[in-house]
């Protein structure tokens, strides 16, 4: 064995003694890849539920008696007046004031075929009345229609004429797809894990080794600089990697328990699937772990580090959902490292084919990314203005 | 033998740390080096490791130039640096091992390395412990014996007694008599001018990053015409500036 390749190998075992018995800095990597799949889990069996049932609405009637058939769709649909909630829905639904006023002249106007203004007061900017509004309105819609219909059918018009224009949908979206929300927060869980996952790690194998003041002893061995980086480098990634396989695996047991057929939807992560994402993440983690070595290195002290180095997180964070509003995505998108996995991610989500030319160009960039980091930080390690800040 | 020649180094626009610093610590003596803070002590000894590049002048470690072949002439030497720090979460005997891998040992060869100087120092009962929490003195044998298991013909400490109770120091003091006997080059730096008295057998007294003095403690008490070597390098630094700088 050559003594390049035993330093290395020396440097390599040290870095994952210390980072597997440093526990703290484990339970944060680990703890998200842990977390990641429940909250997918719980969040989906929320979302399903709201999308199937169609959970009792209390709103305050103005005038009920005026519209008995108006009201019994509402009844019809579940919504129901407000005097007869009881106990907590009572208060619940009290504060957040959905209000239906029917005119008191409601039965006369119907006659005579006036227009009917039916007031619906509520809070438009509260997130649960959303869903009541839409409910309530639609029901109004309905009894209106059918109202309507029935008005030209006995003055002998066939009610088509109303529709001139048919449109017949053709969803070409796979089972899958229909899973988007799901799909979507995986794969920013997975982006954010490769990120988050080597954080501990790095900050300490870096900024807290100066502050233990054991980096300039090492810095003085008979050793390239660029050996130390690259140990600490396969130390961190290999922490992250080993983070995504293991919310991968969680994810792939925890998705069984959502029954996302009542949507329509399928998910699931198969061999293939767990085997593209892995490919397709290793360089990432390797590029996380360059990007936050690279300026812990360069923090002072490691609380230093750990301001500068969070706020790397927001990058996998942010990418994503800037790819959501972005209609036309700019080629070069899919090559640069992080945008380009998260459009391959979605492809792989949606069921699409894989487009491996791009998989392959965007590893690469991102693999030659992480390189130029390690240089750099190797270099950087060897000049005197990082040697001067050891004390 | 480690070997300084009109060494030059300027830190930003006008502080000159070294100016022309020369000397020579020879094979089987302990060379102490002296002086005030600030005077260019580290900065030299950092030449010397590599770590900063001279600006002139020449520092070579058994004739390896510590400039243009840092790893090669680091390889040459054993380091107890200004500030040591250990791998607490490592034990005392895995941090041994990484330097003496780091330094090429390996195998049967790296173990007995390590068995002989886990031995010397008297730590045998230390050596699987983490070093998290071990006292001033264990920390000194853990670095003591991680620059030393590849067995360095030269060695270089930087103020190594600073903290250390009088038992830890006599067995660095007694370690190091060991290693003069067996034709080591020792350079020692110390503000303790007993410790140099005692230990050395040629002084360098660094003042204003250059030679100030140099001889054995009784040429340099001569020199200044003074009988303490406290009292002789006080007087061979040509002020008090140690006090204000």
């Amino acid at each position: 064995m050559s003594l390049g390749f035993s330093q290395l190998k020396a440097l390599v075992i040290k870095e994952f003694k210390e980072a597997f018995r440093d526990k703290r800095a484990l339970m944060t990597a680990f703890s998200m890849s842990l977390l990641a799949p429940v909250m997918i889990m719980v969040m989906s069996k929320t979302m399903i539920k709201e999308m199937v049932e169609k959970p009792t609405v209390y709103a305050e009637f103005v005038g009920a008696e005026y519209a008995p058939k108006l009201m019994k769709d509402f009844r019809d649909d579940n919504i129901l007046p407000l005097s007869e909630a009881e106990g907590d829905s009572h208060a619940i639904w009290e504060k957040r004031g959905i209000k239906i006023t029917i005119p008191e002249t409601y039965a006369e106007d119907m006659v005579n075929g006036n227009i009917i203004n039916i007031v619906l007061n509520a809070d438009y900017s509260d997130k649960p009345s959303l869903a009541p509004i839409r409910r309530v309105k639609d029901v109004i819609r309905d009894h209106a229609r059918a109202i309507g219909y029935k008005r030209l059918i006995m003055r002998g018009v066939d009610v088509r004429i109303l529709r001139p224009l048919n449109i017949v949908e053709q969803d070409r979206a796979q089972p899958s797809s229909n899973a988007m929300m799901i799909s979507m927060m995986l794969g920013l869980y997975l982006l954010m894990g490769a990120f988050m996952s080597g954080l501990a790690t790095a900050i300490d194998s870096s900024a807290g080794e100066r502050e233990r003041n054991v980096l300039e002893m090492l810095l003085c061995q008979p050793i390239s600089t660029l050996k130390v980086v690259l140990a600490k480098l396969t130390c961190t990634s290999a922490i992250s990697m080993l983070s995504i396989v293991l919310m991968l695996t969680v994810t792939s047991i925890s998705v069984g328990f959502v029954d996302l057929t009542k949507i329509g939807a399928t998910f699931s992560i198969d061999a293939f699937t767990f085997t593209v994402l892995l490919v397709l993440l290793l360089p990432i983690c390797i590029f996380a772990g360059a990007l936050q070595l690279f300026f812990a290195f360069q923090a002072k002290s490691f609380k230093e580090a750990q301001s500068t180095v969070t706020m790397l997180i927001m990058l996998p964070a942010f990418v994503p959902i800037a790819l959501i509003f972005l209609d036309n995505r700019p080629l070069w998108l899919d090559w640069i490292p992080v945008a380009g996995q998260s459009i391959i991610m979605e492809d792989l989500f949606k069921g699409l084919p894989i487009d491996w030319a791009a998989l392959a160009v965007t590893s690469v960039v991102t693999i030659a990314m992480s390189a130029a980091l390690v240089m750099g930080l190797a270099k950087k390690l060897k000049s005197e203005k990082v040697v001067m800040a050891l004390s | 033998m480690i070997k300084v020649e009109n060494l030059h180094k300027t830190f930003g626009k006008d502080v000159k740390a070294l100016n022309g610093l020369s000397f020579t610590a020879n094979d089987g003596e302990i060379t102490g080096i002296l002086g005030p803070n600030g005077a260019g002590k580290t900065t030299c000894l950092r030449t010397l490791y590599g770590l900063l590049k001279a600006d002139s002048g020449v520092a070579t470690i058994d004739g390896i130039s510590a400039v243009d072949n840092p790893i090669a002439a680091r390889a040459q030497l054993g380091i107890f640096p200004d500030k040591f720090g250990l791998y607490e979460r490592l034990t005392a005997y895995e941090q041994i091992d990484y330097f003496a891998s780091i330094h090429g040992l390996s195998g049967s060869h790296k173990k007995q390395a390590i068995e002989e100087v886990l031995a010397d120092l008297e730590m045998e009962d230390l050596a699987h412990r983490k070093t998290q929490g071990f006292s001033q003195g264990q920390r000194m044998k853990v670095t003591l014996a991680q620059a030393l298991v590849h067995k360095p013909k030269n060695f270089v400490l930087d103020e190594p007694t600073r903290g250390l109770d009088v038992m830890s120091t006599r067995i660095l003091r007694d370690y190091l008599a060991r290693f003069k006997a067996q034709g080591h080059c020792i350079l020692f730096s110390s503000h303790v001018m007993q410790e140099v008295a005692a230990l050395c057998d040629r002084v360098v007294i660094v003042a204003n990053g250059k030679l100030a003095a140099q001889g054995t403690p009784e040429e340099l008490c001569q020199l200044a015409g003074e009988s303490q070597l406290e009292e002789a390098f006080v007087k061979l630094i040509g002020s008090d500036e140690g006090v204000a700088a």
